[in-house]
């Protein structure tokens, strides 16, 4: 019992992690129907932005960083929008348009990285990276308590955006009918950016949640991608909240799989379950969209 | 206060509209008449912006409506009512209302026009805290027509608010339209299948045959006159 709670703890705090990144994603195609496919190298440059900020001289710590790394990633996705996915969005046909764009963003930006600072790992080491506490027989690392709190944080403040504010509940009406949306005098173009922008930047906040404990390298992307993709659509496509859930699900699964097999094969697991819940649910657990694509 | 001139539009080059004259006055009530695929819909969506035009204008207080986005034309006061309601249906009715309201004209006035609505409707006031898709089809018309009122409209489109419902429950629509007409001076455009119903709140009359205009007349001259009545109305009641 024991060594299941000392698996399953760790694994909810990753897992809170993993729910900030897959929210982001979550959030942009719940909106606009664009799967992002560089969503992950937007993680990707928040967390060198972090990295830099820490070991380049001022020493900034990570988590106070946070806040303005999410600015700066809520204007990067907004220009981003502004400047190339504003021009592939809705009809059907765009949908290829849409793949290739992003894809071509994320390698764009891996490749820009791999100039600038090689492929040479990166750490950031505060004080505190190796430190923790012990409750009862159960360790807990703070880099890890820091970055499960701090995204819990976000996401009450993604909740609050979303559901008590006009621009949030604009957000929500375009992300479930656009065409109603636009007979309320909502602008779907600029709902659209918002929504990019939070997007990139909630999935931004979550990799500089990870830098205290991952080492950062141009491709740390495809070691995320998958898991944002599979918390997004367990949780069921266009429900922010289910790409949330999924996150935590799938920090949990890695984890406590843990004590029966080992880490190598942790995301065998993660795929099990993910089809198992597809095969009962379809449409994920909390699942809005049909067919999307 | 509305007027289009030579209005056409088509989906992928099916015609749907050919043509159009129409004109609706200031604080007038206007009806939409006409069988399935005539065009009515369309016409409503060239003015609310969902559809553009291939040839002809739009004016609105003399103002060019083409060159507006769709929700500049909602700050403008056009306020479209869609077929088929459109519910936000997993949102509470009060928060589509308040979206109803999200012209920014209507926002300092939210509460004051949501006790007009729910005066109007009085079925919606016991279900504010429910999500919009647990309503009935007929609450949910309700909600679609208190929605747009949220936003203070200038020109109220109804697209076909009756479909689809039971004839009571159409008929709590029609008395909440004609409820709300008598305190507020807003202009009116409806779109019916139900034409007498239509007729009763409205000044006014179109009859759209294949996205043509087949007839122009007030509600005298088209009630008034048996063979225009037989041919267009249909023989309802």
């Amino acid at each position: 019992m024991i060594e299941f709670l000392q698996f399953l703890v760790p694994g909810i705090l990753i897992g809170g992690v993993y729910a900030l990144l897959a929210s982001g994603l979550g959030l942009i195609f719940g909106v606009m129907r664009v799967v992002n496919f560089a969503q992950a190298d937007f993680m990707m440059l928040a967390m060198y932005l972090s990295w830099a900020l820490f070991a380049g001289g001022i020493g900034l710590d990570p988590f106070l960083a946070m806040p303005g790394v999410f600015v700066v990633f809520l204007l990067l996705g907004m220009a981003v929008h502004w400047l190339f996915i504003r021009f592939v969005i809705g009809r059907r046909e765009n949908h290829d348009a849409q793949v290739i764009l992003t894809i071509g963003l994320g390698l764009i930006f891996q490749n820009l990285i791999l100039i600038r600072y090689s492929s040479e790992p990166r750490v950031v080491a505060p004080s505190y990276a190796n430190d923790g506490d012990f409750i009862g027989d159960i360790f807990i690392s703070r880099a890890r308590l820091y970055a499960f709190l701090l995204s819990m944080l976000v996401a009450a403040l993604l909740f609050l955006f979303l559901n008590r504010t006009a621009t949030g509940r604009a957000i929500r009406a375009a992300s479930e009918n656009w065409e109603a949306a636009t007979y309320m005098g909502i602008d779907i173009d600029r709902t659209n950016r918002i929504a990019f922008g939070v997007g990139v930047a909630l999935t931004a906040v979550g990799g500089s949640a990870l830098v205290t404990f991952q080492s950062i390298t141009p491709f740390v992307g495809l070691r995320f991608v998958v898991v944002m993709f599979a918390a997004v659509v367990l949780g069921g496509l266009g429900s922010v909240g289910g790409a949330f859930v999924g996150g935590v699900l799938i920090g949990i699964i890695q984890s406590v799989s843990q004590v029966w097999t080992s880490a190598a094969v942790k995301n065998v697991w993660v795929f099990g379950l993910f089809l198992l819940i597809l095969y009962v649910r379809p449409n994920g657990l909390f699942g809005k969209v049909q067919r999307a694509i | 206060m509305l007027e289009t001139h030579d209005l056409s539009a088509g989906y992928e080059g099916v015609p749907a509209l050919r043509s159009v004259d129409f004109r609706v006055g200031p604080q007038e009530r206007v009806a939409i008449l006409g069988p399935n695929g005539a065009g009515k819909s369309t016409l409503l969506k060239t003015i609310s912006g969902t559809v553009t035009p291939e040839v002809g204008s739009i004016r609105f207080d003399g103002q060019d409506l083409l060159a507006l986005s769709p929700h500049q034309r909602v700050e403008a006061g056009i306020v479209h009512v869609p077929q088929g309601r459109m519910i936000f249906a997993s949102m509470t009715v009060a928060d589509n209302l308040r979206l109803g309201g999200h012209r920014s004209a209507a926002r300092q006035r939210h509460d004051e026009r949501r006790d007009l609505v729910l005066e109007i409707f009085p079925a919606l006031a016991d279900m504010l805290s429910r999500d919009g898709g647990a309503l009935s089809g007929g609450q949910q018309q309700m909600l679609a027509v208190a929605r747009g009122v949220m936003a203070c409209p200038r020109l109220l489109m109804l697209d076909e608010p009756s479909m689809g419902l039971a004839p009571r429950a159409a008929d709590e629509i029609f008395e909440g339209v004609a409820a709300l007409l008598q305190s507020e001076t807003t202009a009116m455009i409806v779109v019916e299948q139900r034409a007498y119903e239509a007729l009763e709140v409205c000044d006014r009359a179109y009859v759209l045959e294949s996205g043509e205009v087949a007839l122009e007349a007030t509600n005298e001259e088209l009630l008034g006159d048996e063979r225009l009545a037989a041919a267009y109305l249909g023989t309802e009641l």
